[in-house]
């Protein structure tokens, strides 16, 4: 009788079996919609970050096709701008970005290695620590207005080279001092332990220790402040930038062409010019600038992301 | 990991280096020193000072001549705190601008007019119509102007008088484009829609010429054959002055106004040197290459 019943029910268990136990139930159908659903939005809306990217860059080069090559960048602007290349404002550029950082950067390394090694956690750290902030956030033309009160006008720079390089040292300080604090507090507590414990002072443990170990990440923090340095227009508008000068083409001189006392031409504001005031320029030169002015960005934060990797890749923790 | 820190500090040495080689380049360098002029001021000179500083860089090597734009204030107040040594202005300084710039910089300011900016009105060479006032204008090219005919300007030749006017006007980031609506359509008042914009004073004249309904304003130094030339008269009642060289520069033709400089006392040096050239034979031809009027008749 007991038997009878127990046959019975391992029949009907394995009719239930033979209708599928893993079918999804409608509950579990509707998730799994959703599902697909939010992963394909998401993956969509991804891709969506990158056309931009890829739309201006192959407009841009599109459109400035014919006058690329070799001797776009090697020639100065001529014949009242319209004709020629950019040699003047790409090596501005290059000027006021490598003082901006030789500016900047021993000064935010070493304030960050100060504040992330030394500092205790008390009311000087933190009002330092909110002024490096908000420094962060100031809009780059308020850098420029302080530019140009404090080194053009107060340290009587003029407008040159010097005081221009100066304001864009202030504005990209705050994001290296940030930047090293991070790459410094990635190194692991226990190094610095092991090295105190060996009788090293706090100094020796920094340069032999920490600094070694988080150079890959200041180092980052230091290049990708170049491609803002060098894309900025604002903060050398009022402070050193030209609409245009002339420098020597050929030779030596060619690669120095400007003082410390100097106004230099660069490219974003020469960019700017090029599309508001000169008179007749072809859209290829426009257009040329602009490719330049994103490829150089593009380059040296391609650098920095190679150099992060190859860095990291010898790390050994 | 050690090994990546002596080379850091070499990178940065070399770098400090060059840097140290550049500032002590424009120390020794006199090309870099005493001899740059530094330009600013009126955004409608630019290119003319642009033009200038080229021409003359070429002739004279040594000198260093950098241009900068910003409009005439900026130009005016960079003169009187000593950032730039001559002011391209499109207008006079003020008694109060004046009274700084003695104040800061111990000297009178100069004021020294290089070229005019006349701007012509321009016809197809067939038009009948000879002479046109500044109020015309303004009722051709302002917002609610009635003008739309030939006609409505007194061309009796049933040919031309049921003509409607094609304005042919400039693109808006134009200096002309502005002078002309500040000086023919006064104070506030807009363009009427509708005209056909042109992105250069050449590509006006060389439309009108093409347009036999058309009119168009332009730099005078842009005329050709193919097109005439209109007598602008101030107000009805007054005579026609046509735009030359001798009206622009005693200003009986109306739509004219004086290219300024400005510099601080008496000029010496490169800067005299520089200031004589522009107003040479061979520093009026650009002002004439770029359609701006020369000071002095030179051919």
């Amino acid at each position: 009788m007991n038997k009878a019943v127990d046959n019975q029910a391992l029949l009907s268990s394995l009719a239930v079996a033979k209708s599928n136990p893993f079918a999804p139930t409608p509950l579990e159908e509707r998730k799994r919609i959703k599902e697909a659903i939010a992963k394909w939005l998401l993956a969509i809306i991804t891709l969506m970050l990158v056309l931009p990217v890829i739309a201006i860059l192959g407009y841009l080069v599109f459109k400035a096709w014919p006058i690329l090559g070799p001797s776009f960048l090697l020639e100065n602007p001529q014949d009242n701008m319209t004709a020629g290349g950019i040699w003047a404002p790409l090596v501005g550029t290059f000027f006021l970005v490598v003082i901006s950082l030789l500016i900047a950067a021993p000064i935010g390394v070493l304030a960050g290695v100060y504040l992330n090694e030394y500092a205790g956690d008390n009311w000087a750290t933190r009002v330092v620590n909110l002024a490096v902030m908000n420094l962060a956030g100031v809009p780059s033309i308020v850098h420029a207005l302080f530019g140009v009160g404090a080194f053009v006008l107060f340290a009587g720079m003029g407008r040159s080279l010097l005081a221009a390089s100066c304001t864009l040292a202030v504005m990209t300080l705050p994001v290296i001092i940030t930047s090293t604090r991070e790459a410094l507090s990635s190194v692991p507590m226990s190094f610095r332990e092991a090295c105190w414990n060996m009788g090293a002072t706090r100094w020796q443990t920094i340069r032999t220790i920490v600094l070694p170990n988080s150079i890959s990440g200041i180092l980052t923090g230091v290049i990708l402040q170049v491609s803002r340095a060098a894309g900025e227009t604002a903060p050398i508008l009022f402070t050193g930038a030209v609409f245009f000068r002339d420098v020597p083409e050929h030779g030596w001189e060619a690669f120095f062409p400007y003082g410390l006392h100097d106004r230099v031409m660069a490219l974003s504001y020469h960019l700017f010019t090029l599309v508001t005031q000169v008179r007749g320029v072809s859209d290829e030169i426009q257009y040329g600038t602009a490719v330049v002015l994103i490829g150089l960005v593009l380059f040296v934060n391609a650098l920095s992301i190679a150099l992060r990797s190859y860095l990291r890749s010898r790390k050994k923790w | 990991m050690i090994r990546t820190w002596p080379r850091a500090i070499a990178v940065l040495g070399i770098l400090l280096a060059l840097a140290a080689g550049c500032g002590k380049r424009s120390e020794n360098n006199p090309a870099a020193k005493g001899k740059n002029i530094r330009v600013e001021g009126s955004d409608t000179m630019v290119n003319l000072a642009q033009a200038w500083a080229e021409k003359y860089h070429k002739a004279h090597p040594d000198v260093s001549v950098q241009v900068l734009g910003g409009g005439t204030g900026v130009g005016i107040a960079s003169l009187i705190d000593g950032n730039c040594d001559m002011a391209n202005t499109s207008r006079s300084m003020k008694e109060t601008e004046i009274k700084r710039a003695k104040a800061n910089r111990g000297a009178d300011p100069k004021e020294i007019i290089v070229g005019f900016d006349a701007l012509a009105i321009y016809v197809h060479k067939d038009n009948p119509l000879d002479s046109i006032t500044i109020e015309q204008l303004a009722e051709i090219y302002g917002e609610g102007g009635k003008t739309t005919k030939w006609g409505d300007l007194g061309v009796k030749d049933p040919k031309w008088a049921g003509q409607p006017i094609t304005r042919v006007s400039r693109q808006s980031s134009s200096g002309t484009y502005t002078y002309f609506r500040e000086v023919i359509l006064g104070p506030g008042r807009d363009y009427k829609l509708g005209s056909i914009d042109q992105s250069g004073s050449k590509d006006v004249v060389a439309l009108v010429s093409k347009t036999p309904s058309a009119i168009g304003y332009s730099g005078m130094g842009y005329h050709t054959d193919a097109v005439k030339t209109l007598k602008v008269t101030k107000k009805t009642g007054e005579p026609a002055v046509e735009p030359t060289v001798e009206t622009a520069r005693d200003k009986s033709y109306p739509i004219t106004r004086p290219l300024q400089i400005y510099v601080i006392g008496e000029p010496a040096g490169t800067l005299q040197e520089y200031l004589a050239w522009i107003l040479s034979p061979k520093g009026q031809k650009v002002v004439l290459d770029l359609g701006y009027v020369p000071i002095k008749p030179h051919e």
